[in-house]
């Protein structure tokens, strides 16, 4: 688990062409926990939740709050971003399952 | 949702604004702006306190509420509402079922869209009210624009059959989730209101949460005093 987390703060992904972002959220972490993402563009977060139980993605910068379904793939529109970071977790994991979208200039995120 | 589509609910929502400028009824405007958001296992109870303060004297209402998420997109709340009368008598003056629909995923199209059905019956009067409303709100950075246009009928043995509107709009900036100040406009039933409010919420472990509002609404449309004091609690688990 120690390793899946670490696994996930320290790896990124980057936005594709399609502006589309996956992340999985298994054993209650979000992996990758670390997503770029275009900035002034708007982003689909499409979160696998692998876990039995449903998880709350919260996020008080991005302003989104959604059930993430067990077993369940869930799309969360976000942005379009200023540049910067924006911080999300799972309330009902919220020591484990924790998460930042960075908003690049799209050069940076696309690259 | 097209654009088109949008365009039309948005130019609804100005035309029921804009009919409401000039409405006159009976009822107190100054309430809540709803959001057009539902979270699914969603179940919260709530507790709305209005005093409003005019020429005449003041008047006092309060309401609590029930609510829960029947589905994804669908919550259902019911409410008892209490009202002070003129003999100074706090008491039980009618009952509402309330729906909300979030139509379209958030963030999704250019704006975030959903409805709001209610029906309130008086307690001890036949007088009824039908509502529907339409619920938008458009994210610019960290503002927020809600608003909110309602179409109201009233029926009943003892009230005029008539046909109403409402609108409501809240421009809020999200400052930090404790505190997101806001301004509010509340018009129809020839009354136009304006004024500051904050939105704030508190998380607790899990799903919940303490949401609170507060507001201070001044009529703008006619001399004398006419002050609207609002709160509302509502907690989420």
């Amino acid at each position: 688990m120690y390793f899946c987390m670490l696994f996930g703060m320290f790896t990124s992904v980057k936005a594709a062409a399609t502006d589309s972002v996956t992340i999985v959220l298994k054993n209650h972490l979000f992996i990758p926990a670390q997503v770029d993402v275009p900035a002034g563009k708007k982003v689909r977060l499409i979160i696998d939740n692998q876990d039995e139980t449903a998880e709350e993605f919260d996020s008080f910068d991005l302003n989104r709050e959604k059930v993430l379904f067990p077993k369940r793939k869930s799309i969360i529109y976000i942005g379009p971003l200023s540049v910067g970071e924006y911080r999300f977790f799972g309330e009902f994991s919220p020591n484990t399952a924790q998460g930042v979208v960075i908003a690049k200039e799209s050069t940076d995120a696309t690259q | 949702m097209t654009n088109k589509l949008q365009i039309q609910l948005l130019l609804l929502i100005t035309l029921l604004g804009a009919i409401s400028w000039g409405c006159r009824a009976d009822g107190m405007v100054v309430d809540k702006v709803y959001h057009p958001y539902v979270l699914p296992f969603e179940r919260e109870v709530e507790w709305r306190w209005l005093s409003r303060q005019t020429d005449e004297g003041n008047v006092l209402a309060q309401r609590a509420g029930l609510g829960w998420a029947i589905a994804e997109t669908v919550t259902v709340e019911g409410y008892m509402i209490g009202e002070r009368d003129q003999l100074d008598n706090f008491d039980l003056a009618a009952y509402e079922l309330e729906a909300r629909w979030q139509m379209v995923e958030q963030g999704r199209y250019w704006a975030d869209w959903g409805m709001l059905f209610e029906l309130e019956k008086q307690h001890k009067t036949s007088a009824y009210e039908a509502t529907v409303g339409v619920l938008f709100e458009k994210e610019i950075g960290k503002v927020s624009l809600t608003m909110n246009a309602f179409a109201v009928r009233e029926w009943g043995s003892e009230i005029k059959n008539e046909w109403e509107s409402e609108f409501r709009a809240q421009l809020r900036y999200r400052f930090a989730p404790a505190f997101q100040p806001a301004i509010e406009i509340y018009s129809g039933e020839d009354f136009v209101g304006i004024g500051p409010a904050v939105i704030g919420l508190y998380r607790f472990e899990g799903q919940r949460q303490l949401k609170w509002e507060a507001g201070f609404v001044s009529e703008i449309s006619h001399s004398g005093k006419d002050h609207s004091f609002r709160l509302a609690l509502e907690f989420e688990f």
